[in-house]
Formats: structure tokens, sequence, C-alpha cells
């Protein structure tokens, strides 16, 4: 079957090969910068998440995706989605702003403003669960802004659900590797 | 040329550009809908009684408790691109350190259409209770009824059904329930 293959594989030549690496690899670095220009774009680091669990069900699946912006003056209100990562979890973790506290300050003109996002306090909950989140926060009181990767703008579903598949089996995730190589390998034009 | 990869290549180019164009004109015409259903929200009653924390089971708290009626039609809200609406109710307060406090209290998940006119008598879901254990001289809190509507695709959208005309002020603890 593949005897075909590796005969024109000589044929092409050494240059053609690796015009087809080049050109896999272009595809490859290209994918990463449209990722990161969406991450500065949306000043968060990672602009696209994976729904990994069912505490937001029914609104979200496992598998799907979520679109996230953490601007640096956005403040966070209830009922906002948001994903975050409490040091020492390892995944992390999509919910509903449940409660804010923002301290107001008053200054010299006595005018009344809030307190920089960054001293917000938020409470979450996962749509799914009985209780709020503050079992979640490895002995932290609050949520506060440092550990926000973003808040959830929009929504696609299912997509996702090939990143699972390949955690899930990874056989998959080699197989497609190594078919994908192949095909950028010996494919002409 | 017309080998089979080249055929497979360009189906599935053809069929997946064609599910995203799909996809973004969904997303873009939820935006044509601008409903803003309007409801009624009134505070019956609101006890404040001390408590016990769940972290921290020595301490003691106050928690206030809270009975409201909802009267709101939300069915402009469902369009043929909504999934769910969110609702939920919420105390706004500034408590005596300066605090501007949003709580949630009660919520509720709204699916389907049929069940979009909302019409409850209900009590606080949540505990509601302050940064500062005490409810004692915290000024008059308003109370409001919000909503985010869930689309199959696209963007979340937020929204105000009703909102308490005038504060309401917690009342002095008491100890016995």
């Amino acid at each position: 079957m593949f005897s075909d293959e590796l005969k024109t594989l000589r044929k092409l030549g050494f240059r053609h090969v690796l015009l087809q690496i080049l050109n896999f690899a272009s595809v490859i670095t290209s994918g990463l910068m449209i990722w990161k220009g969406m991450g500065l774009m949306f000043n968060t680091e990672s602009p696209i998440v994976v729904v990994l669990s069912g505490s937001m069900e029914p609104a979200f699946y496992r598998g799907d995706l979520l679109f996230l912006t953490n601007f640096g003056n956005q403040r966070y209100s209830t009922g906002d989605i948001t994903v975050y990562k409490i040091p020492g979890a390892d995944i992390p973790i999509v919910h509903r702003v449940l409660e804010t506290h923002d301290t107001i300050v008053k200054n010299s003109s006595s005018e009344v403003t809030l307190a920089p996002v960054a001293d917000q306090l938020l409470l979450t909950k996962g749509d799914n669960n009985y209780v709020d989140d503050i079992e979640l926060y490895q002995g932290l009181d609050w949520l506060e802004r440092k550990h926000i990767v973003g808040k959830v703008r929009g929504f696609l579903p299912y997509v996702g659900y090939v990143t699972i598949a390949m955690n899930d089996f990874p056989q998959l995730k080699y197989a497609l590797l190594g078919v994908l190589g192949l095909l950028a390998l010996i494919q002409r034009e | 040329m017309h080998s089979i990869y080249a055929r497979i290549n360009g189906l599935t180019a053809l069929l997946s550009t064609c599910v995203m164009v799909l996809l973004g004109t969904i997303a873009l015409s939820s935006l044509i809908y601008t409903a803003d259903p309007k409801g009624e929200l009134s505070i019956n009653s609101i006890r404040v009684h001390p408590g016990k924390e769940r972290r921290y089971p020595r301490r003691t708290r106050e928690f206030a408790f809270v009975n409201f009626n909802v009267t709101a039609d939300l069915t402009p809200l469902f369009n043929w691109n909504t999934k769910q609406l969110f609702l939920y109710l919420e105390a706004e307060y500034e408590n005596v350190k300066g605090v501007k406090n949003d709580v949630v209290i009660w919520d509720r998940i709204v699916r389907r259409k049929e069940d979009a006119v909302i019409n409850v008598q209900g009590k606080n879901k949540y505990k509601f209770k302050d940064l500062a254990k005490s409810f004692k001289d915290v000024p008059p809190a308003h109370y409001s009824l919000k909503y985010n509507v869930m689309p199959y695709v696209g963007v979340l959208t937020y929204g105000e059904a009703a909102r308490t005309t005038e504060a309401i002020e917690f009342p002095e603890a008491q100890d016995t329930m």
C-alpha cells in the first residue's frame, strides 16, 4: 500500500521533503500566532477554553468552547461567568459570580469611586452545584482578580470535544499526528 | 489531480466553511432581538438571625432571611437562539465600612419558553451575610431581578427585569428563629 507513496517520495527528492516540512511548520506556527495574538487582544493567557466538567450544566457541557476576555479595567458583576485558576489547583474552573464586594474610595475632591479592580472580592458558584465554591479556593476566603483567567463572552457548543477525546484516548492523538505528518510529507503541490 | 485526497480535502473544506458561516449568521441574528421585558419585585419581610459559619463552625455571624415576591413575563427573551435564561435576585447595599456589596440570594434556570412566565413567592436560597459579621447599622438595601440570556451559539447578554423602588432596611437581629 505504501510502496507507491515511498516511490513518489524518493522521486520527489530531498528538497521537496524539506519544503513540505517547512510548510507543515508554517501551519503550526501560524496557528500559534493566532492563539497568542488573540491572547494579546483580549488580555488573557487563554482566550479560548474547553469546558472540562459538568458543574455548569445545563448551560455548558463537557467539550463546549468558551471565548474569554480579561481587560485590565474590567470589573466583574454578579451573574458573570468567570474562568479562574487557584494556585495549587491543576485545572481552570468555569463558574458564575455569586457575590462581589468593592471597597469605596473617597478621593481629595470627595468624589466617590470604587477601589481598583484588583481589590475586588468575589465568590463564585457552579450553576449545577448546591453550594458556593469556598471549598475550592484552597484555603482562601475570596476569589480575587489575580486568580481570574477571564470572563466568558461567547459560546460555541461541542467543538472542544476533540481535545477531550484526544486526552481520554492518547492513541487517537498519536494516530492523528502520524497521519497528518505523513500526508504533509507525501502530498504533492 | 482528482485524487481521493484532493476530493476529501475539498469536501471537508467546503463543509466546514458552510458550518462556520451558518453559525456566525445565527450568532449575529440574535443581536436583532432586543427585548427588554419588565416585571415586578417586592420584598415581603426581612429577618436577621445570628448563626454559625459553614467554614468556621465556632464563629457566629448574622444571616439575613428575605421573603420576596417576583412576577415577570420573560417570554420575549426566548428567540430561536436562546438556550436558557439564568435568572437571579440580588441585594445591593453599602455596609458600614464603605464596601459596595452585590449578593445573589436566589436564582433559577429557565429552559423553556413555557416556563418563562415567572410568579414566585420565595425566600433566599443562598446565605445572605455581610463581610462585617453583622447587619447592625447597615444602610437599607436595594433588591433587583436580573437575567442572563445564554444562546445556543454566540454572545452572552445580560439585563435587569425588576428593581425595588425604595431601599429596604435591615431589622434588628433576633436571637430566636
